[in-house]
């Protein structure tokens, strides 16, 4: 299928530059200096195309998918699993399932039905994603860490998980169904593991392709393939092997940085490039149109707080 | 037939009942409990409260749907086990918090599955199903971890009854699928199929030995829920039981249908005729609905679609209070949610955590109400 993508920026929804001006201004931000939590939102709006399904997971996602709408993907619909399909988002929902999200929406079921009519039944594009842990192979750890079990399950002695995650929620389906995988993380050394402790969503290959460790082993028959759009860079899945490679690394990072904040031997994709800084008409919308009251953008990662201080 | 043999599901107007006797009728120590909603939305709080207020423990929460009502009986130490998918607060906390700490500290024990897995289940108990096909969850840890087989309560008693009436005897089973993955999309239609996924992998998908050890396309099978008592939040109810839930219905009406009893707590109880004058935009029939509870507001501090927002200012500060220690949190939930209902919606909302609006009580729930052509209240401030 030919890929269609809007590129031409005097086509995406419009913001007046005077007002962007006094918004910027009463929030106290800098128009032109973008935040990690808007380059990925940007980063991941890029990642789409046209006239698809977007699968969005809460959180960031939600901005990611608005912000493609607004901008490449004008013509892609959005699917929320509490049983929304194509809603009109006027302000940013802070759950899947609430009225916010569900506003002059298509139609509004149900999450089994969700996932049946969409995914299951063939219309679930992308789907995009947040993640605690990220492996070589695409895997997204969001259930646990030292250990599943818990109380009377468990025989080592401890009373539980070191850490427990919220867990799958509809991450898993989303990953299982989707043509391409696409989650948003950010990057530290601890969270992208060689292998994860716990599989909860495999958005990529699952293990190396063409062995019995790949997710088509186990059964997975859409797929394969995923982009992780990381704070550092954006990886995506050797066609060949399906491990993640660095395949393109955003303005003003070391490689270094972004191989030393992986726990493998990370490799460099043959077609990699610098990924184009988000422009001014991207940070606008992003801010102004997506997000204006800053509940998802407004928040910090520990590598810029630790670049503040 | 003797009045006294008349089946709970067809008592007609007895079916209304105060919230306390609601709860105290239908909701037992270490009952398997389902609450209906989803994160903000639609959860049947005001019931969730009375629980906390009745102290009813050891509860076995089944649900799919968020974790807010879960978070406020974890945190008031009620829970033993979970059977659910996903124990986060959204937008608003990544994980709650008294539940991560009873599953991390031994207090709970904690079953996960997918949302489509769960969903599915729900599918199967509404239609009374012995299973139903899921092809998600495969190759992933969630199919490789059963808490409640370790626990030994899965299977039947020497006696041949079920260890737990609503604990499977598996998580799940793999089975090839008798038609050849014939019925799957994108379907091999002459020139392709008609649908927005592009990537198929069945020729290789049937080559695979996994889980059965035989070649063929894998479908995993998940066993119905059949929760004990489901609580659900409807905004109105027939006085007969006949239910429409309006905007997102989330899992209610599989997890109502599912149960042996449901109890729906509404903002209004209405006649049938005004909800059958268009039947089709009711969700629940009558016979499912074994307890009405009429109370209006009782959603808050969470959304009600078409009638009022959530309470964010509440949630904030909320997220601070759970962070606290656990006796801490146990206190302040036994003392938030008051000796009835009535005292705490017109008492607790605004009070004893810093609001936008200043307003407390009745005012603030007023100042809430949603804007009938949105569903919610636009432009709503919600300050991170």
């Amino acid at each position: 299928m030919a890929i269609i993508r809007q590129t031409d920026p005097k086509k995406w929804t419009h913001v007046d530059d005077t007002e962007y001006e006094a918004y910027c201004k009463e929030k106290g931000i800098d128009p032109e200096k973008y935040t990690t939590m808007e380059l990925l939102a940007i980063a991941a709006a890029r990642q789409t195309y046209d006239f698809s399904f977007i699968f969005a997971g809460t959180g960031l996602p939600m901005i990611g998918c608005m912000m493609a709408q607004h901008t490449y993907s004008p013509n892609s619909l959005i699917i929320m699993e509490a049983g929304i399909l194509d809603p009109k988002l006027l302000e940013v929902p802070i759950s899947v399932s609430e009225a916010r999200g569900g506003y002059m929406c298509s139609t509004l079921s149900n999450m089994a039905d969700t996932f049946g009519t969409f995914a299951q039944r063939g219309f679930c594009t992308f789907g995009m994603l947040g993640g605690a842990e990220c492996d070589k192979y695409g895997n997204l750890n969001s259930t646990t860490m030292g250990g599943y079990y818990s109380k009377s399950a468990r025989d080592d002695g401890k009373t539980g998980p070191a850490v427990r995650f919220a867990g799958s929620g509809g991450a898993n389906p989303i990953a299982s169904y989707a043509d391409v995988g696409l989650a948003l993380m950010v990057q530290e050394k601890r969270r992208f593991p060689e292998v994860n402790e716990f599989i909860t969503s495999p958005t990529g290959s699952r293990g190396p392709l063409g062995t019995n460790k790949d997710r088509f082993h186990y059964g997975l028959f859409r797929g394969g393939s995923t982009t992780i759009v990381s704070d550092l860079c954006i990886f995506r899945s050797s066609p060949e092997t399906g491990e993640l490679e660095m395949s393109e690394i955003y303005p003003g990072v070391d490689p270094q940085l972004v191989k030393d904040n992986v726990s493998w031997e990370l490799k460099t994709a043959k077609d990699f490039k610098v990924f184009e800084a988000p422009m001014h008409e991207e940070i606008k919308l992003v801010r102004m149109v997506c997000d204006p009251h800053r509940i998802y953008l407004g928040r910090k990662t520990k590598r810029e707080i630790a670049a503040h201080q | 037939m003797a009045e006294a043999t008349i089946p709970i599901f067809m008592r007609g107007k007895d079916k209304i009942m105060s919230l306390s006797d609601a709860v105290k009728t239908f909701v037992k120590p270490g009952c398997c409990i389902c609450p209906g909603g989803f994160s903000y939305t639609k959860k049947p709080f005001a019931l969730a409260r009375e629980v906390i207020r009745q102290n009813i423990g050891d509860l076995f929460v089944t649900m799919n749907g968020g974790a807010s009502i879960c978070e406020f009986w974890c945190g008031a130490g009620l829970v033993s086990k979970i059977d659910t998918t996903y124990i986060g607060l959204e937008g608003i906390q990544p994980v709650a918090y008294s539940v991560r700490r009873s599953i991390q500290d031994g207090t709970v024990d904690i079953e996960d599955y997918s949302n489509y897995g769960y969903g599915l289940r729900t599918v199967a108990g509404r239609y009374g199903w012995p299973f139903a096909p899921m092809m998600c969850e495969l190759g992933t840890d969630l199919m490789e971890h059963d808490t409640f087989a370790k626990m030994g309560l899965r299977g039947k008693k020497a006696d041949g009854s079920w260890i737990h009436p609503s604990i499977a005897p598996a998580r799940a089973a793999v089975i090839e699928d008798p038609f050849d993955g014939w019925g799957l999309r994108p379907h091999a239609f002459e020139g392709g199929d008609n649908t927005s996924n592009q990537t198929n992998h069945l020729e290789k998908v049937r080559e695979s030995t996994a889980y059965t050890g035989k070649k063929g396309v894998k479908v995993a099978l998940v066993p119905p829920i059949l929760p004990e008592v489901t609580i659900i939040l409807a905004q109105r109810v027939g006085d007969k039981g006949t239910t429409r839930i309006e905007g997102i219905w989330g899992p209610d009406n599989e997890q109502a249908i599912s149960a042996k009893y449901t109890i729906a707590q509404c903002e209004k109880v209405v006649s049938e005729d005004e909800l059958r004058a268009m039947p089709t935009h009711n969700t629940i029939s009558m016979q499912y609905i074994d307890a009405i509870v009429e109370v209006p507001y009782g959603g808050y501090p969470g959304q009600v679609p078409y009638y009022y927002d959530y309470d964010w200012d509440f949630w904030r500060a909320y997220t601070q209070v759970n962070r606290k220690e656990k006796s801490e949190v146990d206190k302040y939930l036994r003392q938030w949610v008051m000796e009835d209902e009535w005292t705490f919606l017109s008492t607790r909302p605004g009070d004893g955590y810093p609001t936008i609006t200043g307003t407390k009580g009745i005012e603030r729930l007023f100042e809430l109400r949603a804007d009938a052509r949105f569903g919610y209240k636009p432009g709503l401030a919600r300050p991170l």
